[in-house]
């Protein structure tokens, strides 16, 4: 996905800041996405990765910043408004509808007036690249397994129609062969020419998905990576822990 | 002989009732998570209203228009129940209790203006449909014999509203995964809207009903809301088939022992039940602890 980003970014994030209640979690961050591409997002739990995609999705207010999609500024709008631009967030976890049936689940996922003129298109694509859905369409979701729930999730964030595709770590927890399995139709989601927005904690899969990734630390963007400069595994982990992670256990400091 | 199918019937029209209520106040905990103890004014004004529109003291009009337009209200006075007396305060901690004390409120103001407006003179509205009906032998009042009737089909109505339209399938994914439903697109507050709406007219339909067969007073909605209570609890309240069950279920029972103990008993027989109930199981015999709508 590479090459010349020529038209209006997919998303513009600047200065954002957000939390929960009076605990601000991001202390202004500020992100590019230039059409055609796709960014990853890493760094530790706890540090904002949910928090940046729940305040782009509109679900958490932004105390300041701006946040702009397609050139549309969408900083605080209604999360129907957003989903309605076509702008699509799979939450973390699997948890979508569990007492739904996939078909039901799936009806829902083309709930705005402009996905439901697609619903027949995009059902057919979700079927495509998630056979398995198609069939156990009739099963509650409760009943099908972590990686069954997660191809759920992501078919109904496509039944949405979406112009960009927000993806909250969606192989987590998962075991190999399956994660392997969901991240070959991701790769496939995004040949297909959608544009995504990708949280996850294995580094390797966003070096060969994304175009640009961001570490986020503490609430800000720690470091940025293109992943044709050559980066080795060590300096990642090195961001993770901090330089002191070669040298033994920081300082705690003095009081 | 005689003795049973009037203990039968008797059971099969309160619980008519007694599932409208439960219904409803299933709806609105499985959708919001809050307790409506309004409910029972919605029956209470629904009565009054179609009352005055088709009496002769009122307007006159067709009992079936007068229904209608009675339940178009109470539509709307649901849907101002949730605006007023639940959005304010969605999000807040504590909200369970918040909402038991403003529609508790909004219950007490509204039987007292129904009060200075009616009077406190016992009405009664027309039956469905006149006369008696018979039933293997047995003679019955034609309005209780619609009602009976009647009853399911609207059961079966919501059913396939939840369960086979958009709409209801938002409605049900609401109650499962709010963040997920707002991430779907959806009109989260809007749904809310149409739980309150949607129970507004099902308790109205109970009022309407009752008032067909039974004398009308402002205070008629306290009973219909206390007997809901003892459904939910006792069926659970986290799903629409446990109430619908217990609805007869706890009719049955009341019926039977007022006609073998006596009127008096009852109730007091009805809460030692309940309150076992509530020793042994408190979430409800016929459920699990999860909200959902099925």
């Amino acid at each position: 996905m590479t090459g010349a980003a020529a038209g209006t970014p997919t998303l513009e994030v600047t200065g954002l800041v957000s939390g929960y209640g009076r605990v601000t979690i991001l202390h202004g961050i500020g992100l590019a996405m230039p059409a055609g591409h796709n960014i990853g997002l890493f760094g530790p739990n706890g540090h904002g990765k949910t928090t940046l995609l729940r305040t782009i999705s509109g679900l958490l207010r932004a105390g300041s910043g701006k946040i702009s999609f397609l050139g549309q500024d969408i900083t605080n709008r209604k999360p129907r408004e957003i989903v309605a631009l076509g702008l699509i967030h799979v939450a973390q976890g699997n948890q979508i509808f569990p007492d739904l049936t996939i078909q039901e689940a799936l009806r829902l996922g083309a709930y705005t007036p402009r996905s439901r003129a697609r619903e027949a298109e995009n059902q057919e694509r979700v079927y495509r690249i998630f056979p398995r859905l198609k069939e156990r369409r009739r099963q509650q979701i409760r009943t099908l397994s972590g990686g069954e729930r997660q191809m759920a999730s992501i078919g109904v964030g496509l039944m949405g129609d979406p112009k960009a595709l927000i993806l909250d770590e969606p192989t987590l927890g998962l075991a190999p062969r399956i994660k392997e399995e969901l991240g070959d139709a991701i790769r496939g989601i995004s040949e297909a020419g959608m544009p995504l927005i990708v949280v996850e904690q294995d580094v390797e899969f966003l070096m060969e998905l994304a175009d640009q990734l961001y570490m986020i630390n503490h609430g800000e963007v720690a470091a940025q990576i293109r992943p044709g400069e050559q980066i080795d595994h060590e300096e990642i982990m090195a961001m993770y822990f901090g330089t002191s992670a070669a040298g033994g256990p920081p300082s705690r400091g003095t009081l | 002989m005689n003795a049973l199918f009037e203990i039968f019937i008797s059971g099969l029209f309160s619980g008519s009732l007694y599932a409208m209520m439960a219904v409803g106040l299933a709806l609105i905990w499985t959708t919001i998570g809050v307790f409506n103890f309004g409910q029972g004014i919605f029956a209470t004004l629904a009565a009054y209203l179609t009352w005055q529109l088709v009496d002769a003291a009122g307007f006159e009009l067709p009992l079936f228009v007068s229904i209608v337009l009675a339940l178009a209200v109470m539509a709307v006075i649901g849907w101002l129940f949730q605006l007023a007396l639940v959005r304010p305060f969605i999000g807040q901690p504590g909200i369970v209790l918040t909402v038991v004390i403003t529609t508790l409120a909004a219950f007490t103001i509204l039987e007292n203006i129904t009060l200075l407006l009616w009077g406190p003179r016992p009405k009664q509205l027309p039956p469905l449909i006149p006369g008696n009906a018979e039933v293997l032998g047995f003679g019955i009042a034609a309005h209780q014999l619609a009602i009976i009737v009647i009853t399911p089909l609207i059961l079966l109505a919501v059913w396939l509203f939840l369960n086979r339209t958009r709409t209801g399938l938002a409605l049900r994914a609401v109650s499962q995964n709010e963040d997920a439903s707002l991430l779907a697109g959806l009109n989260v507050p809007m749904m809310y809207a149409l739980a309150f709406a949607l129970s507004a007219v099902l308790a109205g339909l109970a009022g309407v009903f009752f008032g067909g067969l039974k004398f009308m007073s402002p205070t008629m909605g306290t009973e219909p809301l206390v007997k809901a209570l003892v459904v939910v609890i006792f069926g659970g309240i986290a799903n629409l088939t446990g109430p619908i069950l217990a609805a007869y279920l706890i009719a049955f029972f009341e019926a039977a022992a007022t006609y073998f103990i006596g009127f008096y008993w009852t109730p007091a027989l009805l809460f030692l039940v309940l309150i076992v109930t509530l020793m042994v199981r408190p979430e409800g015999l016929l459920t699990g602890r999860s909200r959902r709508l099925t």
